[in-house]
């Protein structure tokens, strides 16, 4: 199964290989790092990390927390190039791949110069889509300068130089597209840290948002919360094509299907990405939404493998990073088994079980946490146990088979969303009433009060003390004294002295 | 009127003993500092074993029939039990060599007898199989500290230095039931306004005097601890004038925490993402505010098998708020054992020689040989861990290990109730040619014996204990013991000289103390300018204590470490990156809860000695458990549940309260049961078990 011995250099050892990733995203680094920790470059293989992008890895979930101003933007580097050094991982950034030449194992990059590999990991991420929308691309092929993409670091990076332009104060902006992204990047712009906050408006077109997780129950509180937090969400429309601002003191109109114009100083699309395929689709491999995968992450080529945003698995995608992250351990698992074993290809690691997601919404003021895909789950006969209080402004929907939590919606409420979303992932079984249970507020029984405990209640655990030995005494000297309660830990004061404070008057009569 | 100290937990609370007539009571001691005259009720009722139908006054031997089958224990002179003893250890030394014989000791032993417990092994059994139950008490935060800070002292300031603190973050310690005085120092805190925090996967009484009470998934404490750091980083709280100027290592530190922020940490630890925020925020606001924020770990976070790793991370935290070395801030270990800190200072441990020297140190093993008067040479090197050993006994040599030893000696330690997987412990224990278990009581493990010495007690005998501060403190005899029992120390003794052992062995615990601090000068914990009269002049001394200078004037203790430089060689401490792995055992459809594991205020340990004494509460274990799950189940508070894990089962009374997370069980540990069924998966650094998490089924 292993090829390309002949390349090898002369000092290598014969079983060793060389893995190729393409891409320097969350999975690739999460795939180098548990190679590295797995023994892969010691054992005397090498490990080569292709990044289209120019700067260190990076946490893509954090940018929004940035661009809200709350996350140092240089507490988001992952790993930085000393590191790579060190475990002898061979990282070149800038390096786009423009193809892959499976006949002769190698991979072809844009200035033609050929990288070869033994095995092939495909970790290229996502390309944002750019909506339908008449002006955003100049005829240079260059977004418009009020555009925005929000999808990289560099992406950020123009965001946050345009905001803090003083030639041209942002003061109003639109966000094109109300999944988790939008509405994060909607807060964000509208909660700066420090800054003045900018005026935001979401257009989706779907008739709510997060359409793609919420029901309609649940998206219409989170619209309300919105509104509340000063964010307008326009539903049911499409952003058609950047006018003139109707308003001269801001900079572009965005109009909307139904004629509406907003005006804005800056627009910003997250209306979604794609799977990056085009590398897998032009080497002939299997292509779907995205690069078709087994349950060992391999394309239909078995010694190309793709994980990520990319890939897909059991005929489903992922944007997200928990199962990106799922991907590349298994993957490592596998290389790691197939690097000892050789032939088998490490078929003796664990199957991939298949992609399992948490979507959090990460934006100050909203609550919103959605595990798995209840719409989906609820559509394929689920059972749906849920509470929707638009008085409190909370809506939580959990959807059950066979005695287990597959998926669920909460907005506006996230008690127990830890432990939701401990039963979800574990496929814990529940009990019958246990759904129900779960949404019910949580209880937290008051002990009883100092003068309704029995006698015989221990009140001083540090001296074994009871309720009726301390309504025995007239003072706190003589609990002190007689009983030792109080002098331990301390914790029993409060209770004593209201329970000598309550003493009936027969009791306290002669002392009083 | 004898002053003395508790037998029980790592505070050694001050305590009078008072004799009337035949009657021993406890009254306060005022003026030691630690406890100021207060006590919980074991203390109170200390006492209460002297003089118990169940103590042992003669030594006991079972006969093995000539097939190796045992019969029943009997009662034997000390000169028979002694004889017998020596003469099956030469034995086993015959055939299977020195590492034939093992030695087990404990956190509950004086420094004196730890000390000459180390010393027997080494040089009259020449033996490197020697560990003790301190390894499952706090050796994860030793092991870290000692990376991390250079040095392992529990407390690296006084305890009272805790109410000097703004933010007291308790990291797996529920200190109000489990060290009642030191709660005190809780509530001065507050009452200064300082705040509390407390992570417990329960709700105990600890966290109820909290101000923020987090409650993670048994097992995933470092995912906080990451996730915390990741938040003080993206925020830019880090302290970095102190982390350039004390520290090295920070960067990579850095780097690792990018991926755990909130949202993960949620996922991971079950602590809503907005918990996580709001302990970070807390330390973030007090460190900008200059205030002081101090992390104290325990055993929750400890006794797992990323202990080590958790303690660091900790420390990665405290260090990054620039916290260690000032007062009232920092880091420290709440110590559990009477004497686990002393315990794992003067050589009972595998790997150490007393002054909490390293035994593979050639300049150590010097100084040590030089003192016992034996050549350095002829000192055994690194043994088993306590659990390893365990696990070792009486097994033949594989391509893998060499074979376990075949005869062991016990001290001060009821093994099978308190290591973990028990039942396989117990089966090991039977396996041996000889198990001598020196004790007061039949304790379960004494009980499988072949030989049974009763020793003296706490208020029998004289000895020193190193607290949670590293303060020695002075234990004195109050009182004469019974007929036909004998110290610790004339046990050793007696052996060794049945053994023909080179070196001397003191039965006077002051000699013995002159000669630990002669042995532990220059290393890291020197006790060579201590003495009982100081100790007893100065309410405890604080090691490390040299010798005196030149000029005589005697060295002062060392109440406050770190101040200026920390414990490595070149004065900084260390960032280390740890990474996450989960607990070993994770739940499964056959074993679908987390079962986690602890004590209660009315017992102590493997409750041997607070099992027998009346006044305490003994209650028998319980099955802790929540109301929802309770539901799930089918059973009702007080109804018998059985609890099962991959290793054994137990079956107690069900407790339902609202306090523990839907998805845990706890048991305590005090009672036959807990640990049949705990993980005896082991931390890789400090060797500790799993004793905290595992994955159980619970039927009613």
């Amino acid at each position: 199964m292993r090829g390309g011995g002949e390349r090898m250099n002369a000092h290598v050892p014969e079983h060793s290989q060389h893995l190729v990733v393409v891409g320097h995203g969350m999975a690739a680094v999460r795939l180098v790092e548990t190679l590295v920790a797995g023994g892969w470059v010691e054992r005397g293989n090498r490990l080569t990390v292709l990044g289209d992008e120019t700067g260190p890895a990076y946490n893509r979930i954090l940018l929004s927390a940035v661009l809200e101003g709350v996350h140092d933007e240089r507490a988001i580097t992952l790993r930085d190039e000393d590191w790579y050094a060190a475990a002898g991982v061979t990282l070149r950034t800038g390096a786009r791949v423009a193809e892959i030449d499976r006949g002769a194992r190698e991979v072809v990059l844009v200035d033609r110069s050929r990288v070869p590999y033994d095995r092939l990991v495909l970790a290229t991420g996502s390309i944002p889509t750019l909506p339908p929308v008449r002006g955003l691309v100049r005829p240079d092929g260059s977004l418009h300068p009020t555009v925005h993409a929000f999808r990289s670091a560099g992406d950020l990076r123009g965001l946050l130089a345009a905001l803090d332009d003083p030639t041209r104060p942002v003061r109003r902006a639109v966000v094109v597209g109300g999944g988790l992204l939008g509405l994060q990047v909607a807060r964000a712009l509208g909660a700066r840290a420090g800054r003045r906050a900018v005026v935001t408006e979401v257009v989706e077109g779907a008739d709510h948002v997060l359409s793609r997780q919420l029901d309609r129950a649940g998206a219409s509180i989170l619209a309300r919360d919105l509104a509340r937090l000063g964010t307008t969400v326009y539903t049911g429309a499409r952003a058609t094509r950047l006018v003139a601002s109707p308003m001269p003191e801001h900079a572009v109109g965005v109009r909307l299907d139904n004629g509406h114009v907003l005006a804005t100083d800056l627009v910003v699309l997250t209306a979604g990405g794609r799977p990056a395929t085009a590398l897998a689709r032009g080497a002939g491999l299997e292509v779907r939404r995205g690069i078709v995968v087994d349950d060992r992450l391999a394309t239909t080529d078995p010694v190309v493998h793709a994980i990520g945003d990319c890939a897909q698995h059991a005929g489903r995608v992922s944007g997200f990073v928990g199962p990106a992250w799922d991907q590349a351990v298994c993957l490592a698992a596998h290389l790691l088994a197939g690097a000892d074993g050789g032939a088998d290809g490490g078929a003796g690691a664990a199957p991939y079980p298949g992609i399992r997601e948490v979507a959090r919404l990460r934006a100050t003021g909203l609550d919103v946490a959605v595990l798995g895909d209840p719409e989906a789950a609820a559509a394929a006969g689920g059972e749906v146990v849920a509470v929707t209080n638009p008085v409190t402004r909370s809506h939580r929907k959990l959807v059950v088979r066979d005695g287990r939590i597959v998926a669920a919606a909460l907005v506006g409420d996230l008690a127990r969303v830890g432990l939701l979303t401990q039963y979800v992932e574990r496929g814990t079984v529940l009990g019958p009433h246990e759904p129900g249970d779960l949404l019910l507020p949580e209880r937290r029984t008051r002990a009883a009060g100092p003068a309704d405990l029995p006698d015989t209640a221990e009140v001083c655990a540090c001296a074994g003390v009871s309720a009726g030995a301390l309504r025995a005494c007239g003072s706190l000297d003589e609990v002190r004294e007689t009983t030792r309660a109080t002098t331990g830990c301390g914790g029993c004061s409060d209770a004593v002295r209201a329970l000598l404070a309550t003493r009936t008057p027969a009791l306290t009569g002669g002392n009083a | 009127m004898t002053t003395t100290h508790c037998p029980y937990c790592s505070l050694q609370c001050g305590m009078t003993l008072v004799r009337e007539g035949r009657a021993l009571t406890v009254e306060p001691w005022a003026t030691f500092p630690v406890n100021e005259g207060a006590l919980c009720r074991k203390g109170w009722t200390s006492t209460g074993l002297r003089g118990h139908r169940e103590r042992l006054t003669t030594p006991l031997v079972r006969d093995r029939a000539a097939d190796g089958s045992r019969g029943e224990l009997r009662a034997a002179s000390w000169d028979e039990a002694l004889d017998l003893v020596a003469d099956v250890l030469s034995r086993v030394r015959t055939v299977h060599g020195a590492d034939g014989v093992a030695v087990f000791g404990a956190g509950g032993l004086t420094n004196e007898k730890a000390y000459a417990l180390g010393k027997f092994a080494r040089v009259a059994l020449g033996t490197s199989q020697i560990d003790y139950n301190g390894r499952w008490c706090m050796s994860s935060a030793a092991s870290a500290g000692l990376r991390a800070l250079g040095l392992d002292r529990g407390l690296p300031f006084p305890l009272a230095d805790v109410e000097k603190a703004d933010v007291l973050v308790l990291a797996g310690s529920n200190l109000a039931e489990t060290a009642p005085p030191a709660a005190r120092h809780l509530d001065r805190l507050r009452a200064r306004g300082g705040q509390v925090v407390v992570v417990d996967p329960r709700r105990t009484p600890t966290a109820e005097r909290s101000d923020l009470h987090l409650a993670p998934v048994p097992g995933t404490d470092l995912a906080l601890a990451l996730g915390v750091l990741h938040l003080v980083v993206a925020a830019g709280a880090v302290d970095e004038a102190y982390v350039a100027a004390r520290t090295t290592g920070f960067d990579e530190v850095r780097r690792s925490v990018a991926t755990w922020w909130p949202e993960q940490v949620e996922r991971v630890t079950g602590i809503a993402a907005a918990e996580v925020r709001a302990l970070a925020d807390l330390l973030i606001g007090t460190a900008r505010a200059g205030g002081r924020v101090l992390v104290l770990t325990a055993r929750g976070v400890e006794q797992h098998s990323q202990g080590s790793d958790t303690v660091l991370a900790w420390i990665n935290v405290a260090l990054a708020l620039g916290m260690p070395g000032r007062e009232g801030a920092g880091y420290g270990c709440l110590t559990g054992q009477g004497n686990g800190q002393g315990g794992r200072e003067h050589g009972q441990k595998a790997d150490q020689l007393p002054g909490y020297r390293s035994i593979e140190d050639p300049a150590a093993r010097a100084h040590v040989a030089a003192v016992w008067g034996v050549d350095p040479t002829s000192l055994p090197g690194k043994g088993r861990s306590a659990y390893e050993l365990l696990d070792a006994l009486g097994r033949p040599a594989t391509d893998e290990a060499p074979a376990g030893p075949r005869a062991m000696l016990v001290l001060g330690s009821n093994i099978v109730v308190s290591a973990p997987n028990a039942l396989h412990v117990a089966e090991r224990l039977r396996s041996l040619d000889l198990l001598v278990v020196a004790d007061l009581v039949l304790s379960e493990t004494a009980a499988l014996a072949d030989v049974v010495l009763p020793v003296t007690q706490w208020a029998e005998e004289t000895g020193t204990m190193t607290n949670l501060e590293g303060r020695v403190v002075l234990r004195q005899r109050a009182v004469t013991p019974p007929a036909g029992v004998r110290t610790d120390l004339e046990v050793i003794a007696a052996l060794a000289e049945r053994l023909d052992a080179p070196s001397t062995f003191p039965t006077d615990p002051e000699e013995v103390f002159a000669e630990l601090g002669r042995a532990s000068a220059g290393g890291p914990a020197d006790y060579a300018g201590i003495t009982y009269d100081r100790i007893r002049a100065e309410h405890g001394v604080f090691w490390p204590c040299p010798a005196p200078y030149a000029d005589g004037t005697p060295h002062p203790g060392t109440p406050r470490l770190f101040a200026d430089r920390f414990g490595h060689a070149d004065g900084r401490a260390r960032f280390l990156v740890t990474t996450f792995r989960g607990a070993a055992e994770q739940p499964c459809d056959d074993y679908p809860l987390h079962l986690t594991t602890g004590r209660v205020l009315g017992q102590y340990q493997s409750g041997a000695q607070t099992r027998r004494v009346k006044d305490l509460p003994d209650t028998g274990p319980f099955v802790e458990l929540h109301p929802l799950l309770a539901r799930r189940l089918g059973t009702a508070d007080g109804e018998v549940l059985t609890v099962r894990t991959r290793r054994g089962s137990m079956r107690a009374p069900a407790r339902v309260v609202e306090t523990i997370r839907p998805d845990t069980v706890f048991v305590p540990f005090h009672w036959v049961g807990a640990n049949r069924l705990t993980n005896d998966a082991l931390d890789p650094a400090s060797r500790m078990p799993e004793f905290k998490v595992c994955a159980a089924a619970v039927s009613a």
